[in-house]
């Protein structure tokens, strides 16, 4: 059984749109935490290179160095999205991988994220600052509903 | 701005969030699971409407499901439109409805019902502006505060 966060919202516009604006527009709705920087160096600017399955997420850095946070698993426009989500420091063996879902409710899009494998990240890794697993799990799925609510503000 | 927030708690915090949506319409919008699978901590929306779900999680949060149906506090839902249909779809899900759907002297139609673990539930929709002083002759109540 893998440890899981989920965090879902209603948004006003198409699933083509919202996905659209999810994997294409990612740089403009992104709200980086420093509770979960990607690098020592973060926050750069996000950007998926590429479409369809084998894009990449990446975090662009000031340096101008490039940041590989995952490659795309599944891509399904309008419907389905995943891909790995690793930050610098994690070791062999530590991986997270983040499903989105964008369903059509009426008019609505309702967005899903689930972030899966937190497991595989043990208790005393530098990614989880010494919090609890629930307490952290926690926090990280504020940020997922923080994340959704800044894309719903700039689809709006 | 203030805002409330109920959290309840449930023997089978899973299956509680299978059965507010069947029966209410609540939307889950956060839920935290450990790397067993038990649910640590989960949010439902109705509308701009939260509700958290949780497990009895210390000594003294326990279900009524626990507690030979008892309850110290209820939920109250407002909703827009069509109190009746939304009873007949928690009646459907499975909810004990205490007290059909009745108008009120306030003005609004309202229902009670009891969830798959006993939690007490009212619903209510306005259905009719009532001034003070109608409500005052209804009752014969002396009332303050009335908006």
């Amino acid at each position: 059984m893998s440890a899981r966060i989920l965090a879902a919202l209603r948004i006003k516009a198409s699933p083509a749109r919202v996905f659209d604006a999810f994997v294409g527009e990612i740089g403009a709705w992104w709200r980086p935490n420093p509770l979960f920087s990607f690098t020592p160096r973060s926050p750069g600017v996000l950007a998926f290179e590429g479409e369809g399955e084998g894009a990449r997420l990446v975090e662009r850095l000031a340096s101008g160095k490039v940041f590989e946070i995952g490659h795309v698993r599944t891509w399904a426009r309008g419907e389905r999205l995943v891909f790995g989500w690793r930050q610098a420091a994690f070791a062999p063996g530590m991986d997270t991988e983040v499903e989105v879902t964008f369903e059509a409710v009426g008019e609505e899009t309702r967005v899903t994220v689930q972030h899966r494998g937190w497991e595989t990240v043990p208790a005393d890794h530098v990614a989880r600052h010494g919090f609890p697993d629930q307490l952290f799990l926690l926090r990280h799925g504020q940020w997922w509903t923080g994340l959704l609510e800044g894309l719903a503000a700039y689809v709006r | 701005m203030a805002r409330l927030t109920s959290a309840l708690c449930y023997k089978d915090p899973k299956a509680a969030l299978k059965w507010l949506e069947a029966a209410f319409g609540f939307e889950l919008v956060l839920l935290i699971e450990d790397g067993e699978g038990n649910l640590a901590h989960s949010q439902m929306a109705l509308g701009e409407a939260h509700v958290m779900v949780g497990n009895e999680w210390s000594a003294d949060h326990a279900s009524p499901a626990s507690l030979g149906g008892k309850n110290t506090q209820t939920v109250h839902i407002h909703i827009e439109d069509d109190v009746d249909a939304h009873c007949q779809r928690a009646r459907a899900a499975g909810a004990e409805i205490l007290q059909e759907p009745t108008t009120q002297f306030y003005g609004d139609r309202s229902y009670r019902c009891r969830d798959l673990e006993g939690h007490i539930w009212t619903v209510g929709q306005t259905v009719k502006v009532v001034t003070r002083e109608e409500a005052e002759a209804a009752t014969g109540l002396k009332i303050q505060g009335w908006a």
